[in-house]
């Protein structure tokens, strides 16, 4: 067993440092006071193919490993959790399904320009009555003729106020009965196609989080991404994906609030010595750098075992609920050691407090975890 | 166009670890880059390769875990890299680090230029470019910011005392390049995909390079450090003056006297 990244491993998280270091660091406040999606990164973070990790290469992706994806997520989320997670949900829900359910009309069509970045992706599943419980939706998609009449109402859609291309979860209704559910690839800009407003989140508030309206919206049938029916199971599959991404961005968070911790216990004197010389702040830190090594460790096992071709839902519900904990958690012991200072927005642990909680509750609870992993126990534990 | 960069692994100027115990400087794969000059020099010589064609070899002399730099270099665009590697050139200050360079860049065969970013952020010295010429008998031209092939000539320009100098040479040179050459950019997830599937290094030892053993590390160095310690980072203090509003400004007055800052 070798727990050792490979130099192309280093070379990319070196790269995704200098990234985010050079570009984000210097507008990650602002951004997220301002509630500010930042075009003028975008356009470069597609260049490094950031939006293309691990999309094939015939269609203008990187096809980085699974470690490789996590790592750079991780390194974009220490800076900037809201960019990361424009980046995990675009790679892991939009581009990762359409790489692997699409056909190869659908594959050439929607591919090239998500991996540029010059379009991105958003996942709508979610409704006003059905967020966990995932076959509540209540969406529909008519067919007629060549086309699906669609009628949707999607909330807490991430990257929705930018997104281009969407992956929208229907029941298709055929004859007044409901089917099985349907995945239809929907792009901005169809008539019936409507943002609706931006959410006013506690936290990654530099991404657009908005609700998506479709209102008898006619996408063609050639747009159904594998068949009809199979909605469930490519939404669990990309779920299962996007959770190894939502935990390499929740343990890039917890990095990120050690390391503003660690930094101002350095700084911060009281009772004459900095306060990295109390032990109690000693203990606090060495805490929480042992939660991020071990949801760091959970997440690159999971993403190991997705490229091994291995079972993936226990593995990755796993490393989702730990790192998602461990982000919170760090993130409110960081602003514990700023004390008075972390809860004013002069310091940047409050952001990452706002920001680490939203993991423990998107794509997937925390609750939704523990339920795949007993149900994993259940089928094989003895 | 036939280009060899030379590029030296450098401490990152913000991850520096100090070993007080040992008076050296801890290096390790999470504080080690390729010199950021170097990357000058890296991106024109992409910039001339797309322009001229040709190909581009990467050279650095360094511990085996200085093959990092030329793969970085290589995710930049450089073709192969050059490691040239041996405990014997240890120690060496930049006259023998010039002199392994130049046999290293003899193996490689005919070229049309050699370039160097201006100094290394680590010792500064801004030496080896120039020493490597004088070693390798080229002319030399330093601090270059725009490179122009015309026929059998390079055209080149820099800018020296406020004055852009333009000048024409005959390859094979020596040239250093200038910060104001180009912006460097980051290599994409694709371009490290590509430079650390098929790894092409050639690494050489003292023995490969067919080298004299008197030139290299610290036998072939006219300087040897004697000692390395960490200057101690000023401390500013802040001291309040009690007591009265007399006798603060009195203790302020013996204080600023006690220092010579006033009479």
């Amino acid at each position: 067993m070798d727990l050792t990244l490979t130099l192309k491993q280093k070379a990319i998280r070196k790269m995704a440092c200098q990234f985010a270091e050079n570009e984000l660091a210097p507008i990650a406040r602002e951004i997220d006071a301002e509630r500010r999606f930042p075009w003028e990164v975008i356009e470069k973070m597609g260049a490094v193919n950031f939006f293309g990790m691990q999309a094939p290469r015939k269609y203008g992706g990187a096809e980085v490993d699974s470690i490789s994806y996590c790592i750079a997520v991780e390194e974009l989320s220490r800076i900037c959790a809201a960019i990361g997670l424009t980046v995990s949900v675009h790679n892991g829900v939009a581009v990762y399904p359409i790489s692997v359910f699409a056909n190869e009309t659908q594959k050439k069509r929607f591919i090239p320009s998500l991996a540029a970045g010059e379009k991105i992706g958003g996942f709508c599943l979610t409704e006003p009555n059905a967020g966990s419980d995932a076959n509540a939706i209540e969406a529909t998609a008519i067919p007629d003729g060549d086309d699906y009449i669609v009628n949707a109402n999607k909330i807490y859609v991430t990257n929705g106020g930018v997104a281009d291309i969407l992956l929208v979860f229907t029941s298709v209704v055929s004859e007044d009965v409901k089917g099985g559910m349907g995945v239809l690839i929907v792009e901005r800009g169809t008539p019936g196609f409507t943002v609706g407003i931006l959410e006013d989140n506690c936290g990654m508030r530099a991404n657009p989080v908005t609700s998506i309206i479709l209102n008898d919206c006619r996408i063609p049938k050639a747009n159904l991404l594998g068949e009809e029916g199979q909605g469930f199971k490519i939404g669990m599959i990309a779920l299962e994906t996007g959770r190894i991404g939502i935990a390499a961005q929740a343990v890039g968070i917890a990095q990120g609030a050690l390391d503003v911790s660690i930094k101002y216990a350095k700084e911060r004197i009281q009772f004459k010595v900095p306060i990295a010389r109390h032990q109690a702040i000693q203990m606090m830190l060495a805490d929480m750098s042992i939660s991020v090594e071990a949801a760091r460790l959970l997440t690159y096992r999971a993403a190991h075992k997705k490229d091994k071709g291995e079972s993936l839902s226990g593995p990755s519900s796993m490393a989702k609920l730990f790192a998602a904990r461990t982000a919170s958690h760090v993130a409110s012991m960081g602003l514990q050691i700023h004390g008075g200072y972390g809860y004013s927005k002069e310091y940047p642990i409050e952001r990452y407090f706002r920001d680490a909680r939203v993991t423990e509750i998107y794509e997937g609870t925390n609750e939704i975890q523990q339920m795949v992993i007993a149900r994993e126990l259940m089928k094989t534990g003895s | 166009m036939k280009i060899i960069v030379c590029v030296k692994q450098v401490l990152a100027a913000n991850r520096i670890k100090f070993d007080v115990k040992t008076n050296t400087m801890v290096r390790a794969a999470d504080n080690s880059y390729i010199n950021p000059n170097d990357l000058f020099a890296i991106q024109i010589a992409a910039q001339l390769k797309e322009r001229y064609g040709g190909t581009i070899t990467a050279v650095t002399m360094g511990p085996s875990i200085s093959e990092e730099v030329l793969l970085e270099a290589m995710a930049l665009g450089v073709d192969r890299g050059m490691l040239l590697s041996d405990r014997r050139f240890a120690g060496a200050d930049t006259l023998a680090t010039s002199y392994v360079l130049g046999m290293g860049i003899r193996k490689l065969g005919d070229f049309d230029m050699v370039l160097c970013g201006t100094e290394s952020t680590d010792s500064n010295t801004g030496q080896v470019g120039p020493q490597l010429a004088e070693e390798m008998d080229l002319p030399q031209v330093t601090g270059v910011e725009k490179i122009e092939k015309q026929g059998s000539m390079v055209r080149l320009e820099r800018v020296s005392d406020g004055l852009r100098e333009v000048m024409e040479v005959t390859p094979p040179v020596l040239l250093t390049i200038s910060r104001e050459a180009a912006y460097p950019g980051l290599p994409s997830l694709l371009d490290i995909q590509d430079a650390y599937v098929d790894i092409k290094l050639d690494c050489f030892t003292l023995d490969d390079l067919e080298a004299d053993e008197q030139r290299v590390g610290l036998n072939g160095s006219g300087i040897w450090v004697t000692g390395l310690t960490q200057v101690p980072n000023k401390q500013k203090r802040c001291e309040f003056i009690k007591g009265g509003f007399r006798q603060q400004v009195q203790t302020l007055m013996e204080k600023l006297r006690e220092k010579n800052l006033i009479d």
